[in-house]
């Protein structure tokens, strides 16, 4: 083991001269600064659809990427060799694009040298059963007991998928400030999606799920096992079976928690990421201080959750080697700050947030979020009900999508309609839309649980970078006015 | 690598690859992918430049003993990078008992297609060149209009192919190089916002940007003054080919893949030789003609790639599979498989099993003009005329869809009337396919790898 151990140092410290070199060549060139990351990153993919075992996949993901600075202007280059030539002609050709750039740029984001920040070993998640210690046959194993599962608490099966995905290993950076940083990175993720035929033939979906930056001991827990996940898989599609549609129009809603932080994540972080911010994209532009939302809502962004405790991802540095923080970006309704880059943080006057994030080496960062969610409140869900009184009760999501101009439209997998803070019958898989400016200022109370969900399947799409894995989260929150996609009258 | 060597280059490292692994083991049939791009990227965002260059590379190993199949992948060509794909792959079935019971083998050798167009013009482009591209388009777009807050214009150029080998005798490459220019743009009156997004993509010559800026600035200040359509109702929806192609791509780019075929999840899984649209709707998957942007030789195993009737004259004629789901389906390939997602594959398509997708979705036209279309609708109905946001996180399962229409028109009485307000559509896809009104003659091609006309459909729930 010692060995072992040795040879990973040595192959690190390799790769770390390799980033430095870098770094002093972009410089020499002629670069105001350099960025140099090298990620390791292995990834595993298991997938059983009903009885045929249609994916086993392991994957590695190893290259350098080179951002050199001319004048507060970027140039990005990369390379999947670990060769030193090959490293060093990405270099120049960072150099050489930034230099281009920089005659043409009317609007730079130069931002000042910061003291050097060296990571320390307990940046690095400690978890009981890392996945590596684990072989392939363990988590075959735990599909299989999900899908099993699953077909023994639904109903009219079409169909039964089960799908297991963990992503770990190294990432390395340095930079011009002689920062050094070197952690590892780690999602798991294990899920199952039920799709059954209701008597008219219409097909429904029922779906579970638990990711995050998460050791294998996760799936031991009584909530999380493979049998519970399908459960709740199967159980979830026996009820979408005799699910109604859900009527369309504006309603009152109660959101449960995945679906606020598809909310949080996809109306409100998205716009308040800087790079939309200092292009003018954004409705939030020039909005710092105004009372945007009702006293209810309070959003962050941060990269280090109490993962036991809320769950979510372990992000500890973004790309360009910041430290995470934890962003409150509205405050009580109140526009507080961006999700920033270096660049765009000494623009605004703002510090850098951790935010600069890019989904593979072959990508330039980019002000992405990490865990983004809504604070929670005072209700328990009793009381929320009965705040919600007469309307949509929409639970667990598929996604959303955001425009620029503050539309939003995101999917509820299921639901409920409640009268009088009474469930009443289940609905069926619906859309809700609106426009986030208006929609913050229409939340009404928040329960008080904080739940963060992250995962390997899926992940946030910007600039072609897809899927980044993020964190998203909340409490459940009350809401009136939103627009559900459902079935109109004729 | 260069464009004219990179096919030799390809398959001499695909050769040793498969080569070292039967010396592993002669007992597992192996196939290696093999994938190399070169990409320059510019953007200008309100005078931020964010440049990019350089070369995408990655193998991908399937190795499969009987019914059991490992996938293994990884960054980079050099040997020792798909030496760990081999490895790791064999490593898969030896250590784990699954099976996969659909399975019967790879890909069988035939004669290769044809590759697509290539313009020399579009290989000698640098970053420098698309700089130039993108403030060619700034210099249009400026000064058309006070309200525009915002301009977003980003070109690309890519070059590249990949190559397949596998122990039944596939050793085949391909080559291809596509550009890419487009203009983001926002325009802003009191609190209204509104985007346009217009775009060039091409393969046989290089791109003319000189229009596109212009054009996306008309076309966002063309939505002010957005009336709420104060309606929660079942209503025509009359979908421009920017929309038309999302509508498409989103439920028959889905469901006529062999994947929801086989697995029984398509709602068109039993319905060849239906009708299931009217009888001028006429789909082919084009993976071969010259100008088609998903013309190759051969698709992501090696098979060659062709061109297939999906639908004639409304009534379902095939699905499009891979080897592995055609077998399944007891059919042969119809050359589209694929590795990585969206129109194009992804930025690094290596990284992703193969699997069946369309190449290009081509729309048969019909014999009306936008403008006939729009004057043969009396009754107030929807125009959508940009991509709807949330059509694709519909499910291929259910088809049922619902998006939000940030840019849309009133149609009535034969005219477009005013722009309004975001509407939620909703709907299930199928129905819509069967309530299907008319085509119009305005095929455009798209960057979701289809080539579709205006269509109007009757119907749908739209709330506004």
């Amino acid at each position: 083991m010692k060995q072992l151990e040795r040879a990973i140092r040595s192959e690190r410290n390799t790769m770390l001269d390799l980033l430095k070199q870098s770094v002093q060549t972009g410089e020499k060139l002629g670069a105001d600064f350099v960025e140099a990351r090298y990620d390791d990153l292995s990834l595993r993919t298991l997938q059983r659809t009903d009885d045929v075992w249609k994916d086993i996949q392991v994957k590695s993901r190893m290259g350098f990427a080179i951002t050199c600075y001319v004048d507060g202007v970027a140039g990005f280059s990369f390379t999947a060799s670990t060769e030193k030539k090959n490293v060093l002609d990405a270099t120049k050709k960072s150099y050489k694009m930034a230099h281009a750039s920089a005659s043409i740029a009317s609007l730079k984001l130069p931002f000042d040298k910061g003291p050097s920040i060296t990571s320390s070993k307990s940046d690095t998640l400690s978890v009981k059963i890392h996945p590596r210690d684990r072989d392939l046959g363990h988590k075959t194993e735990m599909v299989n007991r999900a899908v099993e599962s699953a077909r023994e608490f639904g109903e009219n099966i079409r169909n039964v998928r089960g799908l297991y995905g963990e992503l770990y290993g190294q990432k390395l950076f340095y930079n011009s400030d002689g920062s050094h940083i070197d952690w590892d990175f780690l999602v798991t993720d294990l899920r199952c999606i039920v799709t059954a035929k209701t008597d008219t033939g219409a097909m429904v979906n029922g779906a579970q799920g638990k990711g995050g930056s998460y050791g294998l001991e996760v799936f031991e827990e009584a909530d999380n096992t493979p049998e519970k996940i399908g459960e709740d898989a199967g159980s979830n599609a026996k009820e979408q079976l005799k699910a109604k549609a859900c009527p369309a129009g504006k309603f009152r809603t109660l959101v449960e928690e995945r679906l606020v932080g598809v909310l949080a994540h996809e109306s409100f972080g998205h716009l308040s990421e800087a790079d939309f911010i200092v292009t003018g994209g954004s409705p939030l532009v020039e909005k710092i201080g105004k009372q945007l939302g009702t006293e209810h809502a309070t959003i962050v962004d941060g990269g280090t959750p109490d993962i036991a405790k809320y769950g979510g991802l372990w992000y500890p540095y973004d790309d360009q080697g910041t430290p995470a923080s934890e962003t409150v970006v509205l405050d009580k309704g109140i526009l507080k700050h961006y999700l920033n880059n270096r660049g765009t943080a000494q623009k605004f006057g703002q510090v850098p947030t951790g935010n600069a994030r890019a989904v593979n080496f072959v990508f330039p960062p980019i002000p992405r979020m990490t865990n983004t969610y809504f604070m929670p409140g005072d209700l328990n869900e009793e009381e929320a009900l009965q705040l919600l009184g007469t309307g949509v009760y929409a639970i667990q999501s598929s996604g959303g999508q955001v425009e620029g101009d503050g539309s939003f439209l995101f999917k509820a997998i299921r639901g409920y309609w409640v009268e009088d803070g009474e469930i009443q019958y289940p609905v069926r898989e619906v859309s809700l839309s609106g426009n986030i400016l208006e929609l913050l200022g229409r939340v009404e109370g928040a329960t008080n649980e904080l739940k963060i969900s992250s995962g390997y399947f899926g992940g946030c799409g910007k600039g072609g970078q897809f899927p980044l894995p993020v964190g998203l989260g909340g409490p459940m929150l009350v809401m009136d006015g939103v627009t559900f996609g459902g079935q109109a009258e004729e | 690598m260069e464009f004219d060597n990179l096919k030799e280059e390809l398959l001499s490292v695909v050769d040793t690859g498969l080569k070292y692994g039967t010396s592993l083991d002669d007992s597992v049939e192996l196939e290696i992918f093999l994938f190399y791009e070169s990409n320059a990227e510019a953007d200008i965002a309100q005078g931020v430049v964010t440049a990019k260059d350089g070369v995408t590379t990655g193998n991908a190993v399937r190795a499969a003993r009987g019914k059991q199949v490992g996938f293994a992948c990884a960054s980079g060509i050099a040997s020792d990078r798909v030496k760990f794909s081999v490895n790791e792959a064999i490593s898969i079935i030896d250590a784990v008992s699954v099976e996969d019971e659909r399975f019967s083998g790879f890909c069988d050798p035939k004669s290769p297609g044809k590759e697509g167009l290539v313009s020399d013009e579009i290989l000698a482009q640098g970053v420098e060149d698309l700089l130039g591209y993108c403030q060619e388009m700034m210099k249009d777009a400026t000064g058309v209009d006070d309200r525009v807050i915002m301009l977003n214009p980003s070109a690309s150029t890519s070059w590249g192919g990949y190559a397949v080998g596998n122990t039944r005798g596939v050793q085949s490459a391909t080559r291809y190089g596509i550009c890419f220019a487009a203009m983001y743009a926002m325009s802003k009156e009191g609190e209204e916002r509104k985007t346009a997004f217009e775009y060039e993509m091409t393969r046989d010559s290089l791109f003319d940007v000189s229009k596109i800026g212009s054009r996306a600035v008309k076309e966002a200040v063309g939505q002010h003054g957005a009336k709420k359509l104060d309606a929660t109702k079942t209503m025509t929806t009359i979908w421009h080919p920017k929309a038309s192609a999302t509508y498409i791509s989103a439920s028959l780019g889905q469901s006529v893949l062999g994947q929801p075929v086989v697995e029984q999840i398509s709602p068109l899984c039993d319905r060849i030789g239906d009708n299931i649209a009217p009888d001028f709707l006429t789909v082919i998957d084009d993976g071969q003609s010259p100008d088609s942007l998903g013309a190759n030789a051969i698709d992501a195993e090696g098979h060659p790639q062709q061109v297939n009737n999906v639908i004639e004259d409304g009534v379902l004629k095939s699905f499009l599979f891979d080897t592995y789901f055609g077998r399944a389906h007891g059919v042969d390939s119809t050359g589209n498989c694929s590795r990585g997602g969206g129109a194009f594959g992804g930025s690094t398509p290596y990284e992703s099993g193969p699997s069946a997708s369309s190449k290009t979705l081509k729309i048969s036209p019909g014999s009306k003009s936008f403008d006939d279309l729009i004057g043969s609708i009396d009754e107030p109905a929807l125009l959508i005329s940009e991509f709807p946001i949330g059509i694709f996180h519909s499910s291929v399962a259910t088809g049922e869809f619902s998006a939000v229409a940030n840019c849309a028109f009133l149609v009535e009485k034969g005219e477009v009337q005013y722009p309004v307000q975001a509407c939620s559509v909703a709907g299930n896809f199928y129905e819509g396919y069967k309530n299907l009104r008319s085509i119009g003659s305005d095929v455009t091609a798209t960057y979701f790898g289809v080539n579709v006309p205006t269509i109007v459909i009757d119907g749908f729930s739209v709330v506004g």
